[in-house]
């Protein structure tokens, strides 16, 4: 955790022009750190070249998570349990932490690219 | 009565400093910038050596997006808003004109490129903004908040004169009442060497830096290249006056013209420069009597300043008025030299100081009165030229507003 979360710091650091002690695993990224969709775009070639492992933009940035959530209440399905199968990569703790977040706006957070690299160094 | 247009604001980056007074001590004392590049012993150029954009600007992410050039654009024209003290209410409503150059930083930006094989995995997601000749103003615009009418010109050594150009009659028609104008360039990376050195344009030699630069001198043997940008804040004469703001110079007058000669080398009677400086004198209703001071575009170059000396010499008879040639100070600004020159000329002014052409020993025409000693000199009215790859012919006639010291 420690070394993937530092050079996700870094990385932020350097393409939001922020000083690194501004980042945290808790900080969110959207809301807190003010990324918009273009410095998404640039982390996520860092994220790939820095750390070799393919990155899917919608997933990482969880950009179709409202998406998972509609579809869920569609289906009546338990919503917890279809986001994890959706982004196998978030433990279920921190989905249950995101669903009263969702109101206040984009909910990802920095500990989320780190839970997301360390699952893809793990499952290739 | 018609529109008068007044400059209100300064905001400069130059390898004599990033300050009108920066700049005078710079040419009093004789300091320069010039110096052999580190990968070829065969050419010398003039950087703004220590440039950080982030000095300028603070914290900004879109930087990244910034050429050297386009990050001189930028650092100008930061330096002009906060020089002009106008906040975001004027800004919005403000005009925007910048000349840019091409980014021919080739193999800095693709350091790996084989069999044109272009792409790697580091290579960022929106790497093309370095090279569109828009980055900067858009950059410009999002930094400050500036939403008004604009334009991009990429018109070689002739497009940031011509930027000021098309703002002054923007402003004096009425369009707008007040615009950021003038260019940043840099072509010192090893492409840009590359692409000047093949094409015979600039010094190559083993003499002494200091002494590549010699505009109209008979021993000149080309262009030495240099960098920075100067952006200025052009505005309506009684708008400057109402608002109470400083106000450096007045614009009188503009013109250009394209010689549709060659791709490169200028027509060597300079009949189409010719009528870009006559023009600007008609706009500015001055007759070639009136001019107290030329700066000359004087590349250093064999061809042009031989057409420059011809049209000069036409237009403004024997013994005329002084002619300086500030590429023999700052090397050749590409896109940014007429913005660049204009920012130096107008500290000139205020100063009633003009340097010399440093290098100038035997002069290539001996009826034009070229400054070879400093001079302390109060000027009404002086005239720019710049011309440009392509035939690109620009000048500007701007007078002095201020009041002569007795």
């Amino acid at each position: 955790m420690k070394e993937v979360f530092e050079r996700i710091r870094q990385m932020l650091a350097d393409i939001l022009d922020v000083e690194g002690d501004e980042i945290l695993p808790e900080t969110y990224i959207v809301r807190e750190l003010g990324a918009e969709s273009i410095d998404l775009l640039e982390l996520a070639v860092s994220l790939n070249s820095g750390f070799n492992v393919e990155i899917n933009d919608g997933d990482i940035f969880l950009s179709r998570l409202r998406d998972y959530v509609t579809e869920a209440k569609g289906k009546k399905d338990d919503v917890v349990l279809y986001l994890l199968e959706r982004l196998p990569f978030l433990k279920k703790d921190r989905i249950e932490e995101m669903m009263p977040d969702l109101e206040d706006g984009p909910t990802l957070k920095v500990k989320d690219l780190v839970s997301y690299v360390e699952w893809r160094q793990e499952n290739g | 009565m018609s529109r008068r247009v007044a400059i209100t604001a300064v905001g400069v980056c130059s390898s004599l400093g990033c300050s009108g007074e920066q700049i005078i001590n710079s040419l009093r004392k004789g300091r320069t910038s010039f110096a052999r590049p580190s990968f070829d012993d065969q050419v010398v150029s003039s950087p703004i050596p220590d440039f950080n954009i982030k000095a300028f600007t603070g914290p900004f992410k879109d930087r990244r997006y910034l050429s050297r050039g386009g990050q001189f654009c930028v650092a100008s024209a930061v330096e002009a808003i906060r020089d002009s003290g106008i906040k975001k209410d004027l800004l919005s409503e403000a005009g925007l004109f910048m000349g840019t150059g091409p980014n021919l930083d080739i193999g800095g930006e693709f350091p790996e490129i084989l069999d044109g094989k272009m792409d790697r995995k580091d290579l960022m997601a929106l790497w093309m903004l370095r090279f569109l000749p828009n980055t900067a103003a858009s950059a410009i615009a999002m930094y400050s908040g500036i939403h008004g009418e604009n334009l991009t010109i990429n018109t070689a050594c002739a497009a940031s004169l011509m930027a000021i150009g098309e703002a002054f009659r923007k402003i004096r028609d009425g369009y707008l009442d007040l615009a950021f104008a003038g260019g940043g360039d840099s072509r010192l990376s090893r492409g840009g060497i590359l692409a000047y050195k093949k094409a015979n344009a600039i010094y190559t030699g083993t003499g002494e830096p200091d002494t590549a630069s010699r505009p109209f001198d008979s021993r000149r043997k080309g262009f030495v290249p240099g960098e920075g940008g100067a952006v200025f804040l052009l505005e309506e004469m009684t708008h400057a006056e109402r608002r109470g703001t400083t106000i450096y110079a007045e614009i009188c007058g503009f013109a250009c013209s394209i010689d549709g000669y060659s791709m490169t080398a200028p027509e060597p009677t300079a009949t189409w420069a010719e009528k870009a400086v006559r023009g600007a004198m008609d706009e500015a209703g001055i007759n070639p009597s009136d001019i107290d001071i030329v700066s000359s575009h004087g590349t250093g170059t064999p061809l042009n300043d031989r057409a420059e000396a011809y049209l000069l010499h036409r237009v403004l008879g024997d013994n005329g008025p002084l002619v300086i040639a500030l590429k023999s100070w700052i090397g050749h600004g590409a896109a940014a030299c007429g913005a660049l020159e204009l920012a130096i000329a107008l500290s000139c002014m205020h100063n009633n100081y003009w340097p010399e052409i440093r290098n100038l020993d035997d002069p290539c025409h001996i009826n034009l009165n070229f400054v070879r000693e400093k001079q302390d000199y109060f000027a009404r009215t002086v005239l720019l030229e710049n011309f440009g790859f392509g035939g690109q012919n620009a000048a500007l006639v701007v007078r002095n507003t201020m009041h002569r010291r007795t």
